[in-house]
């Protein structure tokens, strides 16, 4: 359902993706794993049109992102949880979203309710929400349309660990429906607990991809995460 | 490409809602809608709004008692309230979403970002078109009440074309201050450049001749003049043209080329 084929995406003479090429099947939970400023964000912009890689293309049911008919109702985005107005209330924001997709208001209380944000938190100001609550905020916005594909940049990040498993349990049943979700991550627990699948990414290259048990072949997965990422950065010095 | 059409399987988590209705582009209407909507979802937005009414009323009320009760001198009065604070709230309308990076959002559910920005300038110029009506709205109770209080016959008499010119100037110079908007993408930094642009140019028409026929050439406040004051003629129509040109369409086109082809951040 997402595919990327070779993308490569330079920023001023330094190379931030080479040759990116990975799926992401409907049904499966696949997490972006790498060490910050690996190319995960970079590459998860690309996928959903706000920038352009400098060749190879991202594509979401077999079309770029921007060509899509109607890309807010098949893909749900969270790219920064913390990318808000921060005088509006948590509802508002759900609320603009909503008008946008001419979703009916019911919605956004249907949303709230799914990633548990009370009627009082939806009211207060997004000044006062701590990380966690962006977090809910954030993906509440991504199920707006029920999408079929998923794109969550560090959607784990700043949720405690009931909110880790809360999302691991959400994420799995939109899986289970058909959904595909790809979710990045710097924090290899995080992933472990999460995904089903895992890309590793390190200095803008894909370094390994496969199911945890493939990956770890019963070694401890965080050791092949170092090893993996170690090599990465012996071959860019 | 069967899946972009079938909506059916997606089902969020816990839920048996019926089906979506076919998904379809983002009509323009509905982002207008939201854009307009930005304007006025927060608490700050809400005291700005409230404080250019008030200011209005002020003027207007002040002016009624210090001019007496003419009509539409007192109408024209709000543009005190119109020059400073509205310039402002339309800064911020269009440099809102970039500040605050909501822009992520904005152009992931519509990635027609041309759609975006024109739906987000037309929302200030439309406020400012019923924002002249409604100083007309107030000036006409003040004008009632103060031939009333001061025991003289009310000025009824209202220039049609004076009106007009009035509303026309507003609404430029409104378009100005998104342009500028536009270009710096930065509130405090559009909102310094829409007054500092107007005060040097002033300096720069005190200081010669040549500086004064720049200025009717290409600052729009400066070529404005006739216009508000319906005195417009060819000549001045040509100037404020250029003007146009000069002080909105291009810092308007350089900031929407460069807004259509950046990389959201």
């Amino acid at each position: 359902m997402i595919e990327f084929r070779s993308v490569v995406k330079d920023y001023k003479g330094v190379r931030a993706l080479d040759e990116v090429s990975f799926t992401v099947e409907p049904g499966s939970v696949t997490g972006f794993l790498g060490p910050n400023g690996a190319g995960k964000t970079t590459a998860l912009r690309i996928l959903v049109g706000l920038s352009r890689p400098t060749s190879g293309t991202a594509t979401i049911f077999g079309r770029p992102y921007r060509e899509l008919e109607a890309p807010g109702w098949h893909v749900g985005t969270l790219l920064d949880a913390n990318a808000q107005h921060p005088g509006r209330t948590g509802r508002e924001i759900l609320t603009l979203g909503a008008m946008m997709l001419g979703l009916p208001r019911s919605r956004v209380d249907e949303v709230l309710e799914l990633v548990g944000l009370t009627d009082r938190e939806a009211r207060r100001t997004f000044r006062g929400y701590s990380l966690g609550m962006r977090q809910r905020l954030g993906i509440a916005h991504a199920l707006l349309a029920r999408p079929r594909v998923l794109v969550l940049d560090e959607p784990a990040n700043g949720l405690d660990p009931q909110g880790i498993h809360w999302l691991r349990g959400l994420l799995r049943q939109l899986a289970d429906t058909g959904c595909a979700v790809l979710l990045s991550s710097h924090l290899l627990a995080e992933v472990e607990r999460i995904a089903d699948r895992v890309v590793v990414i390190g200095g803008g290259r894909v370094l390994a991809e496969g199911t945890l048990d493939e990956l770890g072949r019963g070694r401890d997965l965080e050791q092949v995460f170092l090893e993996l990422t170690a090599k990465a950065d012996r071959r860019a010095a | 490409m069967s899946d972009v059409t079938v909506h059916g399987a997606a089902r969020a988590a816990g839920e048996t809602a019926g089906e979506n209705t076919a998904p379809k582009p983002v009509p323009f209407h509905r982002l207008l809608l939201v854009e307009a909507r930005k304007m006025a979802d927060t608490r700050s937005a809400m005291v700005m709004l409230g404080l250019l009414a008030a200011m209005t009323v002020v003027s207007i009320a002040a002016r009624g008692v210090d001019a007496g009760p003419q009509l539409g001198r007192l109408t024209t009065t709000a543009g005190i309230g119109y020059g400073t604070l509205l310039p402002a709230i339309a800064i911020l309308a269009v440099t809102g979403d970039w500040t605050h990076r909501s822009a992520l959002t904005t152009f992931t559910l519509e990635p027609r970002r041309g759609r975006v920005l024109v739906a987000r300038c037309l929302p200030p110029l439309l406020a400012t078109v019923a924002a002249s009506l409604f100083a007309l709205a107030v000036a006409a109770p003040v004008t009632a009440v103060t031939a009333a209080l001061q025991g003289v016959p009310a000025e009824w008499d209202l220039d049609a074309t004076r009106m007009l010119g009035w509303t026309a100037t507003n609404v430029l110079l409104i378009a100005m201050a998104l342009a500028f908007a536009m270009l710096l993408l930065h509130p405090a930094a559009a909102i310094a450049t829409y007054f500092v642009v107007g005060t040097l140019w002033n300096l720069v028409g005190n200081v010669s001749e040549l500086g004064r026929e720049i200025a009717r050439w290409v600052d729009l406040g400066t070529a404005v003049g006739p216009l508000a004051a319906a005195e417009l003629t060819w000549m001045d129509a040509a100037r404020l043209a250029t003007a146009v040109l000069c002080s909105v369409a291009l810092p308007m086109a350089i900031g929407a080329v460069r807004a259509l082809r950046a990389e959201v951040r």
